[in-house]
């Protein structure tokens, strides 16, 4: 849990997004994997967890826009961006995932924006949505799965998709309102 | 529609950083002060489900990528100015956590996708509605219109850079127009028309008092 020292977070969490902001700016992936081994050095607490955590979320997600990309590019017959963009890319975008979880892990960020009180609103509702959507939507996945004796089939899901999503979005609102109101009651 | 960082060189990036963060502190002076803690929860929820659709990317040749946005919903909810702050929460989030877009082309993919598409796709409601066209014609036709604007704006600034330095991005102007537009005019512009028309008729079911 970070510790909840607003300046040692502020100062912190600005730290980070100039150091995000400067890594985003470098092209050279021999740069990058530089900044990578300094970035680890430097945050080697839990540094395997994070580094997990990009493997599972970030780098397929990005390896798989790029290769597709990349291969678009090839069947079209046109010089796209070369293989040292889209490792730079790759790397950068590891990079930056791994310096934000390792930065989050670190710093309350709550206690980082309490001076702007509706920069704190923002954040803990966006943040709060995103992760109850995820959740709504395993939770209904583990619903449509549990009607029926077998595993359901694309036609199944996409034809439940739209029930799915309206619920999703009626409950999202809901859990939303609550913590608007949460909020509110604690001063925000 | 994402642009990676890379992609633009700061005679792009810094310029639209310019102009973007006078608009964000107008935005988020007008939309998410105290007098805004109502409207704040639905924001929140729409803000989050343009995060959750803009996930689903289909990469298109020419480095960046077509999906839905979100935004135009915002817009016709809210205002475009509340839009395009939270878009721009939305591309800070998956440029710093998911690496999708970047950090020094958030201005410029904000601008795109957060102001001009959802900016357009709020006029073209205003004058269909002005022209007795029907709620539900009127905001598919901005929903399409707001993906329209928004690939193209995103196009013309990959161009503009190949244009200015191909080192930085190596495809034409006219490749990156068709690898962009083509999806969206055919398939992206008209799937955002129907999810921004279903989450209107929710959100007027759930008598949320924001929706037009």
């Amino acid at each position: 849990m970070p510790r909840r020292d607003p300046r040692r977070a502020r100062a912190l969490v600005a730290a980070w997004l100039a150091a995000s902001f400067a890594l985003s700016a470098v092209t050279d992936w021999r740069v990058l994997a530089a900044a990578g081994a300094l970035a680890l050095a430097l945050f080697a607490r839990g540094a395997g967890a994070h580094l997990r955590r990009v493997a599972r979320v970030v780098l397929p997600l990005s390896l798989g826009a790029s290769l597709v990309a990349l291969g678009l590019d090839r069947l079209a017959g046109r010089s796209g961006p070369g293989w040292d963009a889209l490792a730079a890319l790759n790397l950068r975008a590891a990079l930056l995932a791994f310096l934000a979880l390792a930065v989050l892990a670190r710093a309350d960020v709550l206690a980082a924006a309490e001076r702007w009180p509706w920069a704190t609103r923002v954040l803990v509702v966006v943040l709060a949505q995103i992760h109850a959507l995820r959740l709504l939507a395993t939770d209904s996945l583990l619903g449509l799965r549990s009607r029926l004796p077998r595993r359901p089939r694309a036609r199944e899901v996409v034809r439940s998709a739209g029930p799915i999503t309206g619920t999703l979005l009626v409950l999202s609102g809901r859990n939303a309102r609550d913590v608007a109101d949460a909020l509110k009651a604690r001063g925000f | 529609m994402h642009v990676p960082d890379g992609f633009l060189s700061p005679q792009i990036t810094i310029p639209a950083y310019a102009v973007a963060a006078p608009l964000w502190a107008w935005a988020a002076r007008r939309h998410f002060g105290a007098h805004a803690a109502d409207a704040l929860p639905t924001m929140g929820t729409l803000t989050a489900l343009a995060f959750v659709v803009q996930l689903i990317r289909v990469p298109v040749p020419g480095g960046t990528s077509t999906h839905l946005v979100g935004a135009t919903l915002l817009a016709l909810v809210f205002h475009p100015l509340a839009a395009f702050a939270c878009e721009a929460l939305v591309l800070a989030i998956q440029a710093l956590f998911f690496g999708a877009g970047g950090v020094t082309t958030l201005a410029v993919n904000a601008l795109a996708m957060g102001l001009l598409g959802p900016g357009a796709g709020w006029l073209a409601f205003r004058a269909a509605r002005g022209l007795r066209l029907g709620d539900r014609p009127a905001a598919f036709a901005a929903a399409w219109i707001g993906t329209q604007v928004s690939s193209l704006a995103i196009a013309l600034v990959l161009g503009l850079q190949h244009a200015l330095s191909s080192r930085y991005f190596p495809v034409p102007l006219a490749a990156v127009l068709v690898a962009t537009m083509v999806p969206s005019l055919l398939l992206t512009g008209v799937v955002e028309g129907a999810y921004t028309l279903a989450a209107l008729a929710l959100l007027r079911r759930a008598k949320v008092h924001a929706a037009p």
